[in-house]
């Protein structure tokens, strides 16, 4: 099958709109059905993937304005397939744990069109058409929040909406001019990214294009000081927005980056990456302690991200394999653990109705199961070696650390400040005598959470003892990556810092 | 024998993924023995590896499978036993062993028995990978490893409250446990710079490559690694500043205490600067600074342990101190003296803490010794046992303290550092009042347990058999000195003695000895013939509060690090995150609201109004045209 990429894309909006037709009482069964299905086919997508091609593959193009160079463009390396695959994991496990009863069916239907999206800008190779896709995720995320929030749900709608927004009409600009500098030197209009990755623009040009599109993932992944959308977003969404938050939306900033910002402007994001990584290492210790000092469990796990996203930004600006293939590692590890963790939290709002965590203490011995799961996610979330969280979070440090062993060494802190926040949270959560009465007849996790939480338990493990599977085409595509990058730089510093494996890999 | 390499690592994760199954089931016997079994199966393996490499000479390597693959480095999940290794994996499948088997009696009545088991397990499989690693990453997944299984076997009461440290020092085993692991996470930053620093300098983690070529680095480097990787064993191995955690980790079951915080985990800090021996050996100054420091918490720890009342606290103290005494050994480079007294320590100091927990049963879990005395009546094997231990520890012929601690004397007298020297000399003679101390208070004088109601009764059979073997070890290790020098000089660098420190060797035993001996009598006069307290004394004299309160280390860390933390996270949240950085998005949303609220006032419908805009747009116009043209 030639066209899974379309099938991928198109498959869960088909089932959308089809979805309308479904009955109340079976709509569940049917949402279950369909992201099944389609996370099947990202799994079949992955088993026919060559491992050893590092370029793009199951490439489809289809002009679609030829005048503008437009196209209906799509591919996948290693680099963003497990994005996708990830995608439609969460989104099969959202839909499974959902434990929302109003409005099931536009639920489900909106979740649907949300992994239309989400594919979608993953698989985007034009860049106009991942454009689209990007802004369309705003609208049933917004309509998820808007509808099934909490008390402030409209304010936190309205601001995730606006502010990303915001982002990516800055962004929009940038992609327009980079598109009219490829018709200034080529004398055709193209947005195919394959072709910009071809075109060497000036540094002066550089800087501005950088930052204009910097502004638009640094919002999305939130990079501080545009960070504040985030736990409002996260406080008022209902647990499985959440999940798809953290687990997918924030890495289409990250992915951004390493697609974009990284092989379109090497020279500048060379030259920026003091102030990016400072800001990057901000994000990292300032958010640790924002997160400890929460009283709400789910605020903890949301400043939490914010934290991890910034030892992605990190390993991305290293420049080197060892850091950028961390940080896509990094960006599938915060996926799984993130999402698992807001699972979590979502199991205990249900049962009592708060997330706070004075209301809680001793759990673990009315809920030993759920406190495993916890402590399990716990542990990779700071970062123990054999879980998933390891590798990531080593490999973006060891990457940079070749860039700036001080700066490295400051980031580095993550590993302690992560380790007070979460271990807090246990230890309120969990241990102590339990001394509220209503936690007394807590059920410990149905069997319906334990079949979305499982599974992710077991990837933890699983990636964190043999990445091999996932890891392997990764760094195949990120040494082609970081290749490309130096063979297009222009600034001896760029040519100096972007440092290209010895191992040039199996490029057959 | 690589079958036998992976009986040693694997057993102990089957035998905790056995347990693990029945977790949250009512204790299940067989967990207990069947986790015994396994444990002792990888100490057969570890022998029958010992008895081969003692043959051969030859260490066995295994490479199990890839780990992380990317750009340039390359991990595989390999494990090379050599003579130390095969040392450190006896003596901790030994210990582990003896553990289980003791815990079946210890835990016999707690709820969560198989819990335990499972946690012990994987501490054991943890320390194995720690041990077996072929490279420092696979080192650190064990390092890491116990770190965990130690927060858990340390919260392993987790259901007890947050007490005040007037209540207890240790405050709760779940604070204790985090106390642990975030103090360990500060060190293990420490260690990974040490880790990156390798990769970026040699692009290799394995330690025979890059100890092959760690002659090739500059002086400089090989100080920066030198130093970060000791940082790192200063966490494991509680080195001060980053002590603390170990007397407050007493919090855990006393099998943990023994297994974990005596003989195997905290000993890894010293495994790994004897592992790194070619790498110390290039840098003497950074090893001299390593010996001061370890000299310096012999003799601080042991301070501590003189005053306190409580058990296990006493001897979580001289573990710290014994620590001190293997890393000045190592820092002046006389590393198989280092591993020797790593592990005789790890026989006799397992075997006063297993005592420790038998008084525990004993007493209704009381750990003041004032309350105890006279119970050598009804526990006469335990008290044979500690006292067993408490002679290995200060050093007394022919125990195993004797050979191994005398030997670090002797060491640093031979380097003329003779600082060091009298600090540990002084040190040895604290070490035997206050374990005597000990023995007196808990074994001799009157028997004031009366007084709680404590009915105090011997351990079972079973488990005095457990503890024989660390006995037999603390009795007669000191003995094969010989062999193990010979043993283990194949791997590691000899240490000679100058012939001036062989002349002198009779003259520097005798005062060792001395000095213990004068420490045991001093502790026989005041606490044998029963407990007299000066109360006066306890709470007016300052170094008496000084050394019970722990220098006030404690509180200092918590007014200076942890409160402050706490505080200026919440400013962070509070003051930061949401008065200026989301109050300023908000305020430009406002701004823009607002404005637009503004101007909606010029769409009024009135005619006159609309062209009396467009005239003032028009001006502006042109004048801003103007000014355009003006300037070209």
């Amino acid at each position: 099958m030639s066209n899974i990429l379309t099938v991928l894309i198109f498959f869960p909006l088909i089932a959308a709109i089809l979805g309308l037709f479904v009955s109340q009482k079976s709509i569940r069964v049917y949402g279950i059905t369909v992201a099944a299905a389609e996370f099947l086919l990202s799994l079949w997508l992955w088993m026919s993937f060559d491992t050893n091609e590092a370029g793009m593959q199951f490439v489809e193009k289809l002009k679609l304005i030829p005048e503008f160079g437009i196209s209906y463009y799509l591919g996948v390396d290693g680099i963003s397939l497990f994005i996708v695959i990830m995608a439609t994991l969460m989104t099969l496990i959202g839909i499974i744990a959902l434990s929302v009863k109003e409005n099931l069916k536009n639920m489900i239907i909106t979740l649907l069109f949300l992994e239309v999206a989400m594919v979608g800008v993953f698989v985007s190779l034009d860049v106009i058409l991942f454009y689209v896709f990007w802004e369309f995720s705003l609208v049933p995320m917004l309509y998820i929040i808007g509808a099934w929030g909490g008390d402030k749900r409209l304010y936190a709608s309205i601001k995730f909406f606006i502010y990303t927004f915001a982002g990516s009409l800055v962004m929009l600009v940038g992609i327009l001019y980079v598109a009219y500098a490829y018709y200034s030197t080529t004398g055709v209009w193209s947005f195919s990214l394959t072709d910009w990755y071809g075109l060497i623009l000036p540094f002066s040009v550089q800087k501005y294009l950088f930052w204009a599109f910097f502004l638009g993932f640094a919002i999305k992944v939130p990079m501080v000081p545009f960070h504040t959308w985030l736990p409002y977003a996260h406080g008022q969404a209902p647990t499985v927005g959440s999940v798809i938050l953290a687990a997918v939306l924030l890495k289409m900033g990250s992915y951004g980056f390493v697609r974009f910002s990284l092989p379109l402007f090497p020279d500048a994001s060379v030259a920026y990456i003091t102030p990016v990584v400072i800001i990057a290492i901000i994000m990292i210790i300032y958010t640790a302690m924002v997160a400890y000092a929460q009283k709400d469990m789910k605020q903890v796990i949301a400043y939490s991200s914010i934290s991890h996203m910034g030892i992605i930004v990190l390993g991305t600006f290293a420049m080197n394999v060892e850091g950028i293939a961390g940080s896509v590692f990094q960006m599938l590890s915060h996926g799984i653990v993130s999402g698992a963790l807001f699972l979590l939290v979502g199991a205990i709002y249900d049962r009592r109705h708060t997330k706070l965590l004075s209301e809680f203490g001793g759990i673990a011995k009315v809920m030993p199961n759920y406190a495993t799961i916890f402590v399990i996610m716990t542990m990779a979330s700071v970062g123990l070696p054999l879980t998933i969280g390891f590798i990531g979070e080593y490999l973006s440090l060891l990457g940079f650390f070749k860039v700036s062993p001080l700066l490295t060494v400051i980031a580095g802190t993550s590993i302690i400040l992560g380790a007070v926040y979460m271990l807090s949270v246990v230890k309120k959560t969990f241990f102590g005598p339990l001394t509220n009465p209503e936690n007394e007849k807590l059920k410990d996790l149905s069997t319906k959470e334990l079949t979305a939480l499982i599974p992710l338990v077991a990837i933890v493990v699983w990636l964190g003892i043999y990445p091999k599977p996932v890891l392997g085409p990764i760094n195949n595509s990120t040494k082609a990556l970081v290749q490309l990058m130096h063979k297009k730089s222009i600034t001896p510093k760029a040519q100096e810092i972007i440092l290209v494996s010895k191992d040039k890999g199996v490029n057959k | 024998m690589e079958s036998y390499v992976y009986i040693a690592l694997f057993a102990p994760l089957v035998s905790s993924l056995f347990a693990a199954l029945f977790a949250q089931k009512p204790k299940v016997q067989l967990v207990g023995i069947a986790t015994s079994i396994l444990i002792g199966a990888a100490l057969v393996a570890s022998v029958i590896l010992l008895l081969d490499i003692e043959e051969t000479g030859k260490a066995v390597s295994v490479n199990l499978m890839d780990w992380i693959v990317v750009g340039d480095l390359d991990t595989k999940f390999g494990f090379t036993v050599d003579q130390v290794t095969v040392i450190m994996m006896t003596v901790v499948t030994l210990i582990s062993t003896v553990v289980h088997v003791y815990s079946n009696y210890y835990m016999e009545s707690d709820k969560s028995f198989n819990r335990f088991f499972s946690y012990l397990s994987a501490f054991v499989f943890s320390m194995m990978i720690l041990v077996m690693s072929d490279n420092f990453l696979g080192l650190f997944i064990g390092w890491e490893g116990v770190g965990v299984c130690s927060w858990l076997l340390i919260g392993f009461w987790y259901h007890k409250k947050d007490e005040t440290r007037d209540v207890n020092p240790s405050i709760s085993p779940s604070w204790a446990a985090n106390e642990a692991f975030i103090m360990n996470r500060i060190a293990d930053l420490g260690m990974l710079v040490g880790i990156f620093l390798i990769y970026w300098n040699l692009g290799t983690l394995k330690y025979t490559e890059v100890f092959a070529h760690i002659g090739d680095l500059s002086h400089a480097m090989l100080v920066g690694i030198g130093i970060a990787l000791f940082i790192g064993a200063m966490g494991k191995s509680a080195q001060f500043p980053l002590h603390t955690w170990l007397a407050d980790a007493m919090e855990g079951p006393t099998p943990v205490s023994a297994l974990i915080h005596a003989a195997t985990m905290v000993t890894a800090g010293v495994y790994l600067v004897i592992r790194a021996n070619p790498l110390y050996s290039q840098i003497p100054e950074v090893g001299y600074g390593i010996a001061v420091l370890g000299t310096f918490v012999a003799i601080f720890a042991a301070s501590m342990a003189l005053v306190n009342r409580d058990l296990k606290r006493v001897i979580a103290y001289s573990t710290l101190s014994q620590l001190g005494y293997m890393f000045a050994a190592a820092g002046l480079g006389a590393y198989w003296v280092a591993l020797f007294h790593l592990a005789a320590h790890a026989a006799f100091k397992a075997l006063l803490f297993i005592g420790a927990g038998n008084v525990m049963h004993a007493m209704h879990d009381e750990l003041d010794m004032f309350k105890m005395g006279g119970l050598k009546k009804v526990m006469g094997w335990t008290f044979l046992y500690m006292g067993i231990g408490s002679l290995a520890l200060s050093g007394i012929y022919p125990f195993a303290g004797f050979f191994s601690k005398d030997t670090i004397l002797e060491v640093a007298f031979n380097e003329h550092t003779y600082g060091i020297w009298f600090v540990l000399w002084l040190t040895a003679g604290l070490t035997a009042f206050y374990s005597f101390r000990q023995v007196f208070l808990v074994f001799f004088g009157d028997e004031r347990y009366h007084e709680i109601g404590a009915h105090p009764h011997e351990a079972k059979p079973y488990a005095l058999w457990a503890m024989a073997p660390l006995a037999i070890a603390a009795v007669t290790v000191g003995f094969f000195k010989e062999d193990f020098v010979e043993f283990v000089t194949k791997f590691l660098p000899e240490y000679e003695m100058s012939e001036h420190t062989e002349h002198m060797v009779v003259i520097l035993t005798i005062i060792t000895t001395l000095v213990a001996l004068t420490g045991i009598v001093v502790a026989y006069l005041k606490y044998a013939k029963g407990l007299k307290r000066d109360l006066e004394f306890e709470q007016n004299n300052k170094i008496y509060k000084l050394l019970y309160n722990q220098y006030y280390i404690p509180v200092i860390y918590d007014r200076v690090f942890a409160k402050p933390y706490k505080e200026l996270s919440d400013i962070a949240w509070k003051e930061i995150d949401m008065q200026v950085v989301d109050a300023s998005v908000d305020g430009i949303a406002k701004f823009v609201e607002k404005s637009g609220d503004a101007s909606r006032k010029a769409q009024n419908g009135n005619l006159s109004s609309y062209l009396n805009w467009m005239a003032a747009g028009l001006v502006f116009i042109t004048v801003i045209a103007a000014i355009a043209v003006a300037v070209q």
